[in-house]
């Protein structure tokens, strides 16, 4: 437990310090922290042991979130795992109730009067009915049915069954619940891992022949991307902005060039005057909004308003690890983070314009580097996941699959 | 990146005397002609809007603070007098003077007054009894979506329940009778989830239009207030209901800076405004929203500077319906007051309600979540499915 506790904590000083770069790696490393904390964690043998796991996995996460409220995949990976226990510990309660109801069956063949072993107030379906609505968002189906004062699914005191054989049930459900829930995680990570295949084996019906690209600085699912189409056969050009001020498209066209594609580097305000010569705009997102807005590196809603006005597609690649529950209040401001003014200008140069330690109050130059880009999902033509390709009003459906509305706030 | 500033907040600092309400012009004393030169053939005056605006000319807050303490206590004694036969009209009628209430909720509350006074014995028999009272509420006033959307929800909910293994008829004669009950509860509870999901959406600092007084919106404004909140609202003035001047009155007392603006000024202030909020009669399968007569004209004019647009609605509004355009509506007449006599030959547009599109809505508040508004056909299919 103590060994948890410090991974715990040096997990969040990384997160605190933006040690970890890139979502994906985030992700990956978040999603093994927790399978640690589950693993480790003793179950007590009693019937909610599903709740706490969520609690423990609850409690980790929010800590890891408040690290770094920027990096929303952390956030969505917690969410994940939590989706997977409730999912799990569903599962096992129906199958359970359903044992248990055959039991009971057999129970009252052989008392004829029914005294003293009562059924269940109600069959195994309406059980199974009520514990998956606790698992769907709310909907207008649920809405008369009243919510449900537990989050796991409700153990109905079914005094049918044999005490000795009910407890041997709960002990192989308990180590069963465990089980499933660390497949299930191992599971998402090897999805996390393999987002970048899923997302590039449909590049071959985006791409097609003699086509031009822009894309707006580096992603390695957009690497990935256009590789898979330039391996089958496709022959396209690519226009890469730099994608000031890190200057990461330049990282992305050398790669490029490695991979034999034609590339030709633009500036950043170069885009509107090119963008009437180019056939598609693909972009990597950071993050998507729950009401298919994008987060993406700073310059990508320029890029997207340029498409809008000449009528380009404007197609976004992102993992399912970057799809957020959440929907934008004030992204530009909350969901964006200001880095250091130096990528921008050299100190030596301007020492007197932002040198602070004059004491005469704020100079009057300021400096402005933020990371991040909030795209409307107006100006998005097309997502393509690791799932297929989607439109940004369909977004609600993919983040209803994956997360439940339990988890939303932490 | 940075929102406009909020000088209005530095302005009320600056100027403490306080706001003098201009005497509103008098108008010219109706003549006394106004029996007469009537418009021929006055359609059936929607009653829906005819008890809204009932509601509007006794509604103040503290009368709505009584009426919903009223309605909480567990309603006992409207045990049916005797003689009379039962009419769920009646019943009806009496829930929806409770202006506190929805009149989702009111519907419903007459339905079960309708299963408490059946006799029947089986699930079958209580179907058919509760469609035909669910038939003719509905057909008692055509216009009232909330009506319709209200009693088909019950009728739903009643099939679903009696195709669950009940051991017995009584058992589930009580439970849906419970779940009617509490659905009262349910419609107030589901302002207050609405009010809290629009919280984050209300900055400091920012200028809120709103039209037409929709007692979920104000919930929303109540609640922004409370939290402390620094925002201002202007109110259209809503004619020919005079709900912007309700609306700024209670406004005024929670302490919150309200302007008024006549409706046609609403394309002039929109540029200072940061987002619209609505209520909504109705939302329908395409994601679009039936709310009074002008919401429409400021949703086209937001969408046009490209401010968001918010409906607050309780999910139990969406209904099956499908309007092409505006005339595809129901049409719900009410009488307009010019103040002078109108001649018998000028025509009068008396719709009481327009239908949005959902291209010109940013997002839906309801209680089942933040929506945009193509989620809500999907909500409909999987309910009617």
């Amino acid at each position: 437990m103590p060994d948890v506790q410090s991974m715990v904590l040096e997990f969040v000083n990384k997160l605190r310090k933006r040690k970890i770069e890139g979502s994906q790696a985030t992700a990956r490393c978040t999603v093994e922290l927790l399978r640690s904390v589950i693993s480790h964690h003793r179950v007590p043998h009693h019937a909610n042991q599903a709740s706490a796991l969520i609690d423990a996995v609850k409690a980790v996460g929010a800590q890891l979130v408040a690290a770094n409220p920027v990096e929303l995949a952390v956030g969505n990976v917690v969410r994940r795992v939590l989706h997977i226990i409730r999912e799990e510990d569903l599962s096992l309660a129906t199958a359970a109730v359903a044992g248990l109801d055959l039991l009971d069956a057999s129970d009252d063949d052989e008392d004829v009067n029914g005294k003293g072993i009562g059924y269940p107030a109600m069959s195994a379906a309406v059980v199974a009915a009520a514990a998956r609505s606790t698992l769907r968002p709310p909907s207008l189906q649920t809405l008369l049915e009243g919510t449900p004062e537990s989050a796991t699914v409700p153990y109905t005191s079914s005094s049918g069954a044999d005490s000795e054989s009910k407890t041997a049930d709960k002990s192989s459900i308990t180590r069963k619940l465990k089980h499933d829930v660390i497949e299930g995680v191992n599971q998402l990570i090897h999805e996390i891992a393999g987002c970048h295949e899923q997302i590039a084996e449909q590049a071959i019906e985006h791409i097609h022949q003699n086509e031009v690209i822009l894309t707006l600085g580096s992603s390695r699912t957009v690497l990935e991307f256009l590789c898979a189409a330039k391996e089958k056969k496709r022959s396209f050009r690519v226009f890469v902005a730099e994608g000031a001020p890190r200057y990461q498209g330049h990282l992305l066209a050398k790669d490029l060039v490695a991979r034999g594609l034609q590339t030709t580097v633009i500036t950043d305000s170069a885009v509107f005057a090119m963008i009437s010569r180019v056939n598609m705009v693909i972009i990597g997102a950071h993050a998507v909004m729950a009401n298919g807005g994008v987060i993406g590196p700073v310059g990508v809603n320029m890029a997207a308003l340029a498409a809008k006005k000449h009528a380009v597609p404007f197609v976004v690649l992102a993992g399912s690890h970057k799809l957020c529950p959440l929907y934008p209040h004030n992204p530009e401001v909350l969901l964006n983070e200001l880095r250091s003014p130096s990528e921008l200008l050299d100190f030596g140069e301007f020492s007197d314009c932002l040198d602070f330690g004059s004491g005469s109050g704020s100079p009057l130059l300021q400096v402005v580097n933020p990371t991040f880009d909030y795209v409307p999902p107006s100006l998005v033509s097309l997502f393509i996941t690791d799932t297929g390709g989607h439109i940004p009003s369909y977004m609600y459906r993919l983040i209803a699959d994956y997360y439940s509305a339990d988890d939303l706030v932490m | 990146m940075w929102r406009r500033s909020a000088s209005f907040i530095l302005d009320k600092h600056q100027n403490n005397k306080p706001m003098s309400l201009t005497p509103s012009i008098d108008s010219p004393p109706p003549l006394s002609a106004s029996v007469a030169d009537e418009n021929p053939s006055p359609n059936h005056i929607s009653a829906y809007y005819q008890t809204r605006a009932a509601h509007h000319e006794i509604v103040t807050s503290d009368w709505l603070e009584q009426a919903q303490a009223a309605v909480r206590r567990y309603p006992d004694q409207d045990s049916p007098v005797s003689e009379k036969p039962f009419s769920v009209i009646e019943e009806f009628n009496k829930w929806r003077q409770q202006p506190a209430l929805a009149e989702a909720v009111a519907a419903i509350r007459a339905l079960a007054a309708v299963i408490r006074a059946s006799d029947g014995n089986t699930m079958m028999e209580l179907e058919i009894e509760l469609k035909k009272a669910s038939d003719t509420l509905k057909a008692w006033d055509t216009t009232s979506i909330s009506l319709t959307a209200g009693c088909d929800l019950f009728m739903r909910y009643v099939t679903r329940t009696s195709a669950l293994e009940f051991e017995d008829f009584n058992s589930a004669k009580s439970r849906v009778l419970g779940r009617a009950e509490k659905f009262g509860e349910i419609s107030n509870k589901a302002r207050t989830i609405i009010a809290m999901l629009s919280q984050d959406f209300i900055f400091d600092g920012c200028t809120i239009l709103v039209h037409g007084f929709s007692r979920v919106v104000f919930e929303v404004l109540k609640t922004a207030a409370q939290n402390k909140k620094l925002f201002r609202v202007l109110c259209t003035e809503g004619r020919p209901d005079k709900t912007g001047l309700l609306l700024a009155k209670e406004l005024a007392k929670l302490d919150v800076p309200v302007k008024l603006l006549i409706d046609s000024a609403v394309a002039y202030c929109m540029d200072e405004v940061d987002m619209v909020f609505v209520g909504a009669d109705g939302v329908v399968e395409s994601g679009g929203v039936i709310n009074m007569m002008g919401t429409y004209q400021i949703a086209i004019v937001a969408h046009s500077m490209n401010k968001p647009v918010y409906v607050a609605a309780e999910s139990y509004k969406f209904a099956r319906l499908y309007p092409l355009d505006q005339k595809d509506l129901e049409p719900a007449l009410r009488p307009i007051d010019f103040g002078v006599a109108v001649p018998l030959k000028v025509e009068v547009e008396r719709s009481a309600r327009d239908y949005t599109p959902p291209q010109f809505l940013t997002l839906l508040f309801t209680d089942l979540g933040i929506l945009t508004p193509s989620v809500v056909s999907d909500e409909l299919i999987q309910l009617y499915s």
